[in-house]
């Protein structure tokens, strides 16, 4: 049973990857489209606070898998390793360029640009991963042993186009949720076109997947053929409750009706496939890993999900409502001399002390042979002489160090040397 | 039997891009614990200094902390993508480790820095502090469940093989086993002190360029304070560290001390090693050193050369050495500097003494170079195997064309060196524009949540 248990963990990680990385992914797509600069830095800024959350599901997703199912990680990655470099160098690039883009003050067209492609590539790779794998890889003892252009077959191409329509979908529901004006109406007037475009793919996906699925699809079995009817049909009314959100009040509507969508659609798929994971004999059992380690696994994950999940919650209640811009950056720090003037007519401080050419050189000496030694003590060279000299030698220069430090740290302070308002008076 | 080439490419493969990654962490584990003692000595002084100083190493560290990210998503797949009768042999041990690190501390990151970078106005400053803190608790758990997991690669304990596959017989000593506890204080003493580099040689700009001043001291005191402190500590665990691999990898230690017949008492400085003869065609060494630092005052014990160790288990001369070197030494300059720094200070001369600024700016990537290297050498080290002394790197590779594993390298390569020069380009310009202004020309501050967006 434990098996299952991981199968489901991954299940979990991929089914709120798709939705939360989905809808940011579509709506990197979406901006491809957008002619307008201010909304393209909107659709950015929308995305920057909460990518990296959405992402770690993919990051959970594959370590779930290596850890629970080691099988199948082993022969899945290797297998569609093209796509998943191209999917995993488009992620890199496309995290770039949303913190660049946040980071810069205005609109950068060359950055907008690299997340719009990126966000498409990465989605038409996903889409061909997850066509590849249903299209069967095969495999023996837990490894690889197909070709190179294995997860390249028609019915990959056709996940690929279900996936960009799944995600655009996707952040057309969060657009109308998140954003006020022209976007919002621009979302609201996308939806059912989208819809349309998702149903269609599912229909020619989940026939295809008789001929592409080279196991056999067992629904003469009556609890496969009535959880898949369910799944379906709470897929359907999803979709259904979505049409009917799109442009209307309230705003959240079509997104939790989408994500009701996607999240049947997955369950109709495992309803249609499991046990097997990696058609056509890759199995849930054959692939798991042995029993103590799925147990720690999931007695840790399992523990952490609740905490993972609230402070989800809570960051995505902070970020909660319509979209605000930001207000407008604080001016840097002026010209590089502000601030400076004062500074540069106090003198450097004086020469004396330095005494004669003899002294200043013997005490530089002596500063770098003390140096070596206490180099020499924290390497503890001597150790094989004098034990002690070890840890003690070491504590106690690291202890003079810092009193040395809070002293001269105080004066400083006394002389005002940290005087924020002085200086930039 | 995967081909020789597709071996070296996945190496080159996972060698390129786990550097890369690790640059990041060593800078990022270390800011995100000076952005947390900024904000919170911000909240209970009331000093904008503070807010000043967080303000603009947020900028940096937001951007690192997103590369760092990604190239980490990256490293989680490539584990299966090139090597995956690895990944089948140790998923059950390593994955759950790595897992561990996902659930616990990624999602953290994750969770918590929406609300640190954007949370201006949104939130209660005490809830930025929280946020702040619970990034650090996030970093420093990474940074010990990667530890846990690649230390087990480094002297696996607590296992059992059950046919081709590796599982745990022991958690706790799989957790922790015993390389651990060598290298995590090693390598958590190394972030910060690459970090404190880092900030020192960025406030040093400042104080040549005579900009920002109260700003650039405040930070240059803060990060000399810390390397003054931290330097001969890490010396001393970094040495604790080489003498328990030299006792549990012997081929590791000699492969960095670069010789090859054990008849060699000095230290070497430069190596030319040629690989099928067994020797150096060149060599400069310091006479009755390496014995010295074998713990033998006399000068006289010999150092054990590489020919000791089988001819199919020798990891590659080159670039251990090297790497060995390029931590050592930056380790060594790194010391004489916070020393420097320390005498300064204590003469009162630190905000004055242009040339140590100028070397401090040249210093500011030493900390990652150190680490850089000191990771070449910790995992170059221990090839041929993966998992030491269980698997050899030959027979842990996917059966991959040599087409697609060309095609990956390159793309990595491609994509990485892009990286690079954009975020080099980005800390250059962030540095030049400044911290920005906090006081108004009434002389009042302005508080955090009257700015909002940063």
């Amino acid at each position: 049973m434990l098996e299952y248990a991981s199968y489901a963990l991954v299940l979990l990680a991929l089914g709120a990857y798709v939705l939360l990385d989905g809808y940011d992914l579509g709506i990197g797509i979406l901006s491809l489209f957008d002619r307008s600069d201010q909304r393209r830095k909107e659709y950015n800024e929308l995305i920057a606070t909460a990518w990296d959350a959405n992402e770690s599901w993919l990051i959970l997703a594959g370590v779930a898998l290596w850890a629970g199912l080691p099988g199948v990680y082993a022969t899945v990655l290797p297998g569609v390793y093209l796509p998943l470099i191209v999917m995993l160098l488009a992620l890199v690039l496309r995290g770039t360029a949303i913190e660049l883009q946040s980071a810069a003050p205005g609109y950068r067209r060359g950055w907008g640009l690299v997340f719009g492609i990126s966000s498409l590539v990465a989605t038409v790779c996903q889409g061909l991963v997850v066509g590849g794998v249903l299209s069967g890889l095969p495999h023996r003892g837990g490894v690889f042993t197909g070709s190179t252009w294995d997860w390249l077959t028609p019915y990959s191409v056709l996940c690929a186009l279900g996936m960009v329509a799944v995600y655009l979908l996707a952040g057309a529901a969060w657009l109308q949720d998140k954003t006020t004006g022209t976007a919002h109406e621009r979302a609201g007037r996308l939806g059912r076109p989208l819809i349309l475009a998702v149903a269609v793919a599912g229909l020619v996906l989940g026939f295809g997947l008789r001929f592409a699925d080279p196991q056999h699809l067992g629904f003469d079995q009556p609890l496969r053929a009535t959880l898949f009817g369910l799944a379906v049909a709470v897929a359907v009314v999803c979709a259904a409750t979505a049409w009917y959100g799109f442009g209307r009040r309230p705003d959240w509507r079509p997104f939790a009706a989408v994500a009701g969508t996607e999240a049947a659609g997955l369950l109709a798929l495992v309803a249609a496939t499991a046990p097997v994971v990696v058609p056509p004999d890759l199995t849930v059992h054959a692939a798991a890993g042995p029993h103590g380690s799925q147990l720690f696994l999931l007695i840790g994950v399992g523990g952490c999900m609740p905490v993972v999940l609230a402070y989800n919650l809570y960051a995505w209640w902070v970020f909660r409502g319509k979209f605000a811009r930001p207000p407008a950056h604080t001016d840097p720090a002026g010209p590089p001399d502000t601030g400076a003037a004062a500074e540069r007519s106090v003198p450097a401080a004086p020469a004396a002390g330095d005494g004669p050419w003899a002294a200043v050189a013997a005490r530089r000496v002596l500063l770098t042979l003390l140096a070596v030694a206490v180099a020499a003590v924290s390497q503890d060279v001597f150790g094989g002489v004098r034990v002690w000299i070890g840890p003690v030698g070491v504590a106690l220069f690291a202890m003079t160090a810092l009193a040395g430090w809070i002293r001269s740290d105080r004066r400083s302070a006394a002389a005002g040397e940290f005087d924020l308002q002085a200086a930039d008076k | 039997m995967a081909s020789p080439a597709v071996v070296d490419i996945s190496r080159w493969q996972f060698a390129v891009t786990a550097v890369f990654h690790m640059s990041f962490p060593a800078l990022t584990v270390g800011l995100s614990l000076f952005l947390a003692v900024m904000y919170t000595v911000y909240l209970r002084t009331g000093n904008p200094l503070y807010l000043q100083i967080f303000r603009f190493w947020k900028k940096i560290f937001a951007v690192g902390f997103g590369l760092g990210v990604v190239a980490g998503t990256v490293m989680t797949f490539e584990f299966g993508l090139n090597w995956g009768r690895y990944a089948h042999a140790v998923g059950p041990i390593l994955g759950v480790t790595i897992g561990m690190e996902v659930i616990t501390a990624f999602f953290l990151e994750a969770g918590f820095i929406g609300i640190m970078l954007y949370g201006d106005g949104r939130v209660r400053p005490r809830t930025m502090a929280f946020a702040c803190w619970m990034l650090v608790v996030g970093t420093l758990l990474s940074t010990t469940w990667i530890l846990s997991a690649n230390s087990w690669m480094q002297d696996p304990t607590g296992f059992a093989e059950v046919g081709d596959q590796f599982r745990a017989s022991d958690w706790w000593q799989v957790l922790f086993n015993p390389a651990f506890s060598y290298r995590y204080p090693h390598i958590l003493l190394a972030v910060l002190i690459s970090a404190a580099w880092f900030i020192g040689g960025i406030a040093a700009w400042y104080l040549v360029k005579q900009r920002a001043l109260p700003f650039a001291r405040r930070t240059l005191s803060i990060a000399l304070g810390v390397l003054a402190v931290l330097m001969p500590v890490q010396l001393y665990a970094g040495d604790l560290t080489a003498v328990f691999m030299g006792a549990h990898q012997p081929a590791k230690l000699e492969a960095f001390e670069g010789n090859w017949k054990s008849d060699n008492n000095g230290y070497n400085l430069l190596v030319v090693p040629d690989t099928d003869k067994g020797e150096n065609t060149f060599q400069v060494a310091i006479p009755h050193l390496g014995a010295v630092i074998g713990k033998d005052l006399s000068g006289k014990a010999h150092v054990p050369g590489l020919l000791q160790t089988p001819e199919d288990e020798r990891p590659d001369m080159w670039s251990v050495f090297y790497g060995f070197r390029a931590m050592y030494f930056t380790a060594l300059a790194m010391f004489g500097m916070a020393f420097a720094g320390l005498v300064l200070r204590l003469r009162g001369r630190l905000y004055t003494a242009r040339r140590f600024h100028r070397l401090m700016v040249w210093m500011a990537p030493a900390g990652v170079v150190a680490i850089s290297g000191g990771w070449i050498t910790a995992e170059a080290g221990r090839q041929p195997w993966v998992v030491y002394g269980l698997i050899r790197t030959s027979d842990a590779v996917s059966h991959l064309s040599l087409g697609a594993a060309i095609a990956g390298l390159t793309g990595f390569v491609t994509v990485y060196a892009l990286l690079l020069g954009l975020w080099i380009r980005y800390i250059v310009r962030t540095v030049r524009t400044g911290p920005e202004h906090l006081v108004t020309d009434a002389g009042t501050t302005v508080h955090a949540t009257e700015i909002g967006h940063a």
